[in-house]
């Protein structure tokens, strides 16, 4: 199956009628994602590849029941369009957009948790259950059906290592991009508990990168997980980057690069791949 | 971006948190303005952007106008951290009789800001908060709601301060968060915040670094890169949009997501390479701001290669493609490039730079084009 979302989930699109918003909604609509409206302020009623289009969410959401929306909103707008969002009872938010002052994804979340819903990204590729709906900007040629479930934080990177699989005859169940922003909606540990309850998904695959404590959180709970897990970490050469004030140390205690997340994931039990390729044949020998 | 102290100290000031009485100098005739307004004796402190300063001999001080041109000539004419002093901030020296941590930064894993005071400031705050855990007061914030005063005070309490040092804490603590919520800052630091000998107390360290993505609604913030980034390639590389870091190696890295990039240098390394940069485009890939990177990245005379790494997701690829080709026609590179482009459109992007003379790999995994590129190179 797939986690999140499904094939029948019902999407709009906010940001419809922008170059990159427009172009995406035909590539999801060709994989068979159910978009069933767009959302551009001062476009309404003009349709884009056969989708309704209206000014508001709340006048779409009145016409076209949906659970998901995707943003392809220019980051000094997302916030008001985020939280338009959720306040028209949205629960699933897809924040494709990079660039985001940081406070406002911060304001997104507090916004989205307060009332249940849940925000991926921001800058994400998405979700995709291949086989059955994306909900996202990633190349569907690469991913096959299947039960290994990816987490990543970088969207290249996802492309990359489902390709991978896909090339030696592995599919996904689901793959979803988390973000690599230093706020995001949803974090590594929280798709983890996810994948581990997907009866369809055998094994997860994590990629990370270095920033950040996704990693070392998630380990705490892969620890308790019945499913294994393998992980790839980028960034192991970058170095350390100069540093002002001291509030970010005093926070990190050393976490944070690639090492501290490959020995903490490692001594989780988690399977560690040195090259992308090293993915597929850890996969092989725990499937 | 990052404040230097002197600018962090204006907007301190201006949200009624005392900082100590002080004016910048970069000549001696400023140096001279500069201690008659301040008075003797005085702090000099070299204005760069980089943490570790006071070890690195940023701070000096001066009993006299002679010694204080003097260290202020010594100051410029060095580099702190490989970075240029252009000028120093001259500060009335302060007799300390204790000095307190304040900062306010985004903890990741909840996503809220956190507000943190020490009662052990200084410059190792983070390796005595290790030792010492309990010298530290924290609390997260919702952004919604924001900073209370009351919170504030709460805060201080929990380290023993009371009656007027508890009052004064307290509120630069609550308008350092207000700087922090108002600027979009990443990290907004008071350390050392001093009491005197005369139990007055000033924010003497000062950290203020905005958010480059919210820039756009701090225009009044002068942005003056050329005092910022000391890296030419890499200021040209903000300018242009393009995420890049200087790598100590002489393989050129261009990567469509910062990721792929970073897989792109640890398979180099793996492979016995050693990549000369990191410069990732991120997902607004266009014909100029390719054309621009591979220009850049060129533009670094120690290059002997240079591989591409290109996954089109949200990005066009016969539009990188041609950004690519254009480059290399321009300048007519003598070392050897090597181009991987995997999706969005890329059977069109792989024809137009076959047809430039510019080798592409098309299989999905970067390990083959990296192993590829070694073997032009002969390693």
């Amino acid at each position: 199956m797939c986690i999140l979302v499904n094939e029948k989930t019902q999407i709009i699109v906010q940001g419809i009628t922008g170059g990159v918003g427009s172009i995406q909604t035909k590539l999801m609509l060709d994989y068979g994602s159910k978009i069933v409206a767009g959302v551009t302020p001062g476009k309404g009623g003009t349709p884009v590849h056969g989708v309704p289009v209206y000014d508001t969410v709340k006048a779409t959401v009145s016409e076209h029941p949906a659970e998901a929306s995707i943003l392809f909103i220019p980051a000094s707008f997302i916030k008001d369009a985020a939280v338009e969002a959720i306040d028209s009872d949205i629960k699933f938010l897809v924040i494709i957009t990079e660039h985001i002052p940081v406070h406002d994804t911060a304001y997104i979340r507090e916004q989205a948790e307060a009332v249940g819903a849940r925000a991926i990204g921001p800058t994400t590729p998405g979700i995709i259950c291949p086989g059955k709906t994306k909900i996202g900007i990633m190349p569907a040629s690469v991913f096959m059906e299947g039960d290994v479930g990816i987490i990543s934080r970088s969207g290249t990177l996802l492309y990359e290592i489902a390709g991978n699989l896909t090339l030696a005859g592995i599919g996904q169940s689901a793959c979803v991009g988390i973000g690599a922003d230093p706020v995001v909606g949803t974090d590594m540990i929280d798709i983890l508990r996810l994948f581990e309850e997907d009866e369809h998904t055998k094994l997860v695959a994590i990629v990370g990168e270095i920033g950040g404590v996704e990693e070392e959180e998630a380990a705490k709970f892969i620890g308790k997980m019945t499913k294994p897990v393998v992980a790839y970490i980028a960034g192991r050469v970058a170095p350390p980057g100069e540093r002002m004030g001291h509030a970010g140390a005093i926070i990190l205690r050393g976490r944070g690069t690639a090492q501290s997340k490959i020995d903490i994931l490692r001594r989780a039990g988690v399977k560690i791949a040195n090259r992308p390729s090293d993915v597929v044949s850890l996969v092989k020998t725990c499937l | 971006m990052r404040l230097f102290e002197y600018e962090a100290k204006e907007i301190f000031r201006r949200f009624d948190i005392p900082v100590p009485n002080g004016a910048i100098a970069s000549s001696p005739d400023e140096v001279n303005l500069a201690v008659g307004k301040v008075g003797l004796p005085v702090a000099i402190k070299a204005q760069v952007l980089v943490g570790g300063r006071g070890k690195a001999g940023g701070i000096k001080s001066a009993d006299s106008l002679e010694e204080a041109v003097e260290r202020v000539e010594e100051l410029m004419s060095k580099k702190i951290r490989g970075h240029v002093v252009r000028r120093v901030l001259i500060e009335e020296k302060l007799d300390v009789k204790h000095e307190y941590y304040l900062g306010v930064t985004i903890d990741q894993l909840s996503g809220k800001p956190v507000v943190m005071f020490s009662t052990e400031g200084g410059v190792d705050i983070e390796t005595i908060v290790e030792k010492k855990p309990e010298s530290l007061a924290s609390k997260k914030v919702s952004v919604s709601r924001g900073l209370f005063q009351f919170e504030a005070r709460d805060i201080c309490q929990q380290l023993g301060l009371h009656g007027s040092l508890l009052l004064k804490a307290s509120n630069i603590l609550h308008s350092l968060y207000n700087v922090f919520n108002q600027y979009d800052a990443m990290i907004a630091e008071i350390n050392p915040l001093i009491v005197t000998k005369e139990d007055k107390i000033y924010a003497v360290g000062a950290v203020l670094e905005i958010d480059d993505n919210a820039l756009f609604r701090h225009r009044g913030i002068k942005l003056n890169l050329s005092e910022r980034v000391e890296d030419e390639i890499k200021r040209e590389a903000i300018q242009q949009g393009l995420s890049y870091v200087k790598l100590d190696g002489d393989i050129g890295v261009i990567g469509s997501g910062a990721g792929l990039a970073m897989t792109t240098i640890d398979l180099i390394k793996d492979f016995g390479g050693k990549p000369a940069n990191f410069l990732e485009t991120g997902g607004g890939i266009t014909e100029q701001l390719m054309e621009g990177a591979v220009e850049l990245v060129l533009k670094d005379r120690r290059l002997r290669a240079l591989v591409i790494n290109l996954y089109g997701g949200i990005n066009p690829m016969p539009a990188a493609a041609k950004g690519i080709v254009k480059a290399y026609e321009k300048l007519r590179p003598k070392i050897p490039i090597l181009v991987k482009v995997i999706g969005n459109q890329q059977e069109e992007a792989w024809g137009m730079l076959e047809s430039a003379g510019i080798p592409v790999v098309k299989e999905i995994q970067t390990e083959v084009a990296v192993r590829k590129l070694m073997n032009i190179l002969g390693e």
